[in-house]
């Protein structure tokens, strides 16, 4: 679908288990890696990157659940959205955004609202993170392929973070991290560097989204910029948000 | 028990005398915060730190372990490389040895945790005297002070550490310095007791313990609850840095194209959605509230029903580490009804 | 309980290491109701899948290889030995796994765990069963280790309530003790479209009319959905039973079986090492409990 590609050069960068996933997978249709595709054949599953952002999208997305027993949605974009749908899907007037952006020739444009690939077709799991960890990846297809259902921590990045005993950028320094309320998997990994988290993997299962946004709020935090700010990679949970 | 004392400005070179006995940890300072770490050089070591962000359960309950290997036909098989890796921890403040103690009582038992256990008897413990801060409540927790699971415990009397020697081993670390240590005089031993009344008068929280679990029951529909349940964002990092906090959850990962490979476990918290879920989807503990409830209720009554004690050490750890200020002597003396005093 | 000389000789293998499975083999799958099929399986030690012994009611941590571990309490008896029977519901992602396996296929095994049901307290008194739909697979050990060993129980009664025949646990077995002269064996159905069943249409409360019940002499072990336990503790305590009097076995998450991962915690016990036996009386103490 559309998207930056990212989950699909993680998916080539995974270089010591590469020839592993070779081996195990017979991979039928991969336009990044492979010059020859067969764009028809029925899959046993189907990994699919991006957001839906245009008719054509859709078309491919539905052609694509016709042909898989399985679809898995890989990446913030495709599990959430992603940074396409940071508006939340609202701005309705889609026409008036297009010649804005293009002027005249922009209603000629194929442009939808974005959607999360769960909103166009069943999905059968997520692989969350933008882009997705190899770690994750390569855990997902092994469980697939022995018929189990990936398996991934539901809850936050501070969880994480906490088991690698990092400094808490929240408490100590004041920082809106979405540590609290984005779902882990990463291994902490911003917080470990000393950057905030950034939400990038999308709200954790039980994200409790009012009581943060108060917490950000009594650090005296501007209500719009936390927003603003947890929207950017998914549409957190929540009244008012 | 054998006392003696150490000249304070010959800790270093004891130091480098217990690396014998194993890999030397201590807190080091980390941004502000402390940490156990490796020691590389003795001078970054902080012996006058508050709290780590993670007690010493880390070293015998890791965050992440594997515990078997699943090797086809041959079955599971037990992996247990670096279990018998030697340290030894410098500096662990009382509520943290008591806190070990506590995990003592889970991880043995009929059925012993053979990791945690090979873990604990290869790893030394020295501890040390410290000054309560803000968020210190280990006296009402009977964790101020511990009479074992150390193997020699330093208090500060000034020019010298006062030093308990709790165990053979710790008697070992003594002789193996040659003629450093030295016999106390009455003295001494008076200058250990002003001290610790003055550590005892310097608490500013205090909890009572006593009853506390059926006050638990009383207190079981309390409105208390809904409030902290809203407030809780469900994010762990208190069960992470608990002492006591043992929950586990266990998952086995795959080789890719095959069935064999690791079952390893990781660190869990009851306040996690998923904790109390069957095969099915029956959740016991559903809403936010019920498993806020059930983490204190669980210190505080569960933990005492199970080994006599509460299942907490007073460390304050898991009001500093959260985000939303739950602060547990607040909740408890909210249940109690009492306003958060001194001690005395 | 077992004699003190009698203490098994596998144990030393499940205390070692407590976590470590010992493998067995898939002997037999019976489907005997939709997604809840009866596994038999053996140890490949022969001398363990001889030795193994445990109580009615316990339960065994169950490996799918790659897919994870789950508690399934035992469903043969112990006076059986040589095989273990598991009745187990298709639910999640190890029941799943296990349902894909075939005959002969590896599993591990490791327990047995928790208290099993207090057969001692019941020797020489009555023991009355009540099971409603699945629970009758918690049960069915303990029926069968009281018909086993029929002279140290006094009267024998179960009751057995499903929704149509074709849901009923264990069904040929059951329909088989109907007949028993030393033991009551009540089925009953809230429906039968095949038009064939010869038991009893209805519902599971009625069956309480065709037997005499002496509550100061019996112990009633309870196991079924919520609406079970409704009717049938109210019944139960109508009749003047004891509060501990009444048995109930408990389902609850777990990842250990040994009283250290801390999931099957309900209130202040842990269903692993306290339960997942329970009397009524823990039922009402413990906050959670059903």
């Amino acid at each position: 679908m559309t998207g930056c590609a990212g989950d699909q050069l993680v998916m080539l960068n995974c270089e010591d288990q590469l020839l592993d996933v070779v081996a195990a997978l017979d991979i039928r249709d991969f336009l990044m890696a492979s010059s020859g595709n067969d764009e028809e054949c029925p899959l046993d599953v189907a990994l699919v990157e991006g957001a839906v952002l245009t008719r054509r999208d859709e078309e491919k997305l539905n052609r694509v659940r016709e042909r898989a027993k399985l679809l898995v949605a890989v990446g913030t974009c495709a599990v959430w959205g992603g940074v396409a749908a940071m508006d939340g899907g609202r701005d309705g007037d889609r026409a008036r955004l297009l010649a804005e952006t293009y002027g005249p020739t922009g209603a000629a444009y194929d442009s939808t609202p974005a959607r999360a690939l769960h909103e166009v077709v069943k999905v059968d799991f997520n692989i969350s993170g933008c882009p997705i960890e190899k770690e994750q990846f390569i855990s997902a297809l092994s469980h697939l392929l022995n018929g189990n259902a990936p398996l991934f921590p539901q809850y936050p990045v501070c969880t994480e973070c906490k088991m690698r005993e990092n400094n808490c950028l929240l408490i100590e320094k004041g920082e809106v991290c979405c540590g609290p309320l984005t779902v882990a998997g990463c291994n902490a990994r911003c917080p470990a560097l000393n950057i905030a988290c950034v939400g990038c993997r999308g709200p954790a299962d039980d994200a409790n989204t009012t009581s943060a946004l108060a917490m950000f709020g009594e650090k005296g935090i501007p209500r719009d910029d936390i927003v603003r700010k947890l929207r950017t990679f998914a549409p957190m949970e929540g009244p008012g948000v | 028990m054998k006392i003696l004392k150490l000249p304070k400005n010959k800790l270093d070179f004891f130091a480098s005398v217990v690396q014998q006995f194993g890999e030397v940890h201590a807190p080091v300072e980390q941004n502000g915060q402390f940490a156990f770490q490796p020691v590389r050089r003795w001078s970054e070591v902080r012996l006058d730190y508050n709290r780590t962000i993670l007690p010493p359960k880390k070293y015998f309950l890791p965050p992440r372990e594997t515990l078997l290997q699943y090797a086809g036909d041959a079955g599971y098989v037990p992996v247990m490389e670096g279990l018998d890796k030697k340290i030894v921890l410098f500096g662990v403040h009382a509520c943290d040895v008591y806190g070990l103690n506590l995990l003592d009582l889970v991880f043995a038992g009929a059925y012993r945790d053979p990791y945690y256990q090979a873990r604990r008897r290869n790893a030394a413990i020295i501890g040390i005297e410290c000054t309560p801060d803000e968020h210190c409540f280990c006296r009402s927790m009977r964790a101020d002070f511990v009479e074992q699971g150390f193997d020699l415990f330093l208090f500060d009397i000034g020019d010298y550490y006062f030093t308990l020697v709790g165990t053979a081993l710790g008697d070992d670390m003594v002789l193996a310095t040659g003629p450093l240590f030295e016999p106390v005089s009455h003295q001494d031993v008076e200058e250990y007791k002003r001290r610790s009344a003055r550590k005892r008068e310097a608490f500013r929280l205090h909890v009572e313990i006593r009853d506390l679990p059926e006050i638990f029951e009383m207190e079981y529909s309390s409105d208390i609850w809904q409030g902290l349940g809203e407030r809780c964002l469900s994010c762990g990092s208190c069960s992470m840095v608990c002492p006591t906090c043992y929950c586990y959850e266990v998952a086995d990962e795959v080789q890719l194209g095959s069935r064999e490979g690791p079952r390893a476990r990781t660190w869990d918290s009851c306040l996690f959605a998923t904790h109390a879920l069957v095969a099915g989807g029956e959740n016991f503990r559903k809403t936010r509230p019920s498993r806020v409830k059930f983490r204190f209720y669980h210190k505080q009554r569960g933990f005492v029903a199970e080994y006599g004690r509460p299942g907490c050490v007073g460390c304050g750890r898991c009001i500093v580490a959260c985000p939303v200020k739950i602060d547990v002597v607040e909740v408890l003396n909210q249940l109690r009804s009492v306003q958060n005093v001194a001690s005395r | 309980m077992l004699p003190a000389a009698d203490v098994p000789t596998y144990q030393a293998l499940f205390t070692a290491n407590p976590y470590l499975p010992q493998m067995a083999r898939i002997v037999r799958v019976y489907k005997m109701v939709k997604d809840n099929h009866l596994f038999t399986m053996r140890f490949t030690d022969s001398e363990l899948a001889q030795t193994f012994q445990c109580k009615p009611g316990q339960f065994a941590m169950v490996s799918v290889p790659g897919a994870g571990e789950a508690p399934i309490s035992i469903s043969s008896s112990p006076s059986r030995r040589g095989v273990l029977e598991f009745c187990v519901r298709r639910v999640g992602r190890v029941t799943d796994a296990l349902y894909r396996l075939r005959t002969n296929d590896l599993v591990g095994i490791r327990g047995p765990y928790g208290n099993g049901f207090p057969v001692e307290r019941i020797l020489g008194q009555d023991l009355l069963l009540v099971a409603g739909g699945l629970g009758m697979a918690p049960l069915r050990s303990l029926l069968w280790y009281a018909l086993d060993n029929r002279e140290k129980f006094n009267k024998v009664i179960l009751m057995y309530g499903a929704k149509t025949p074709a849901d009923m646990l264990f069904r040929e077995e059951l329909v088989s003790l109907v007949d028993r002269v030393d033991a009551t064996c009540l089925l009953t159905v809230d429906a039968d479209p095949t038009g064939t069943w010869k038991g009893h249409i209805a519902l599971l409360p009625a069956m309480f009319d065709h037997v005499q019940i002496d509550p100061a002499n019996t112990h009633a072990a309870v196991c079924g959905p919520p609406v079970v336990y409704k009717f049938v503790l109210k019944r139960l305590l109508q009749l003047g039973f004891s509060k501990d009097r009444i048995l109930m076995s408990l389902e609850r998450r777990m990842k250990c079986g040994v009283g250290k991962c801390g999931h099957c915690s309900v209130g202040y016990k842990y269903t692993c090492l306290h339960g997942p036996i329970f009397t009524y009386w823990d039922a009402i103490n413990l906050p959670e409990m059903v």
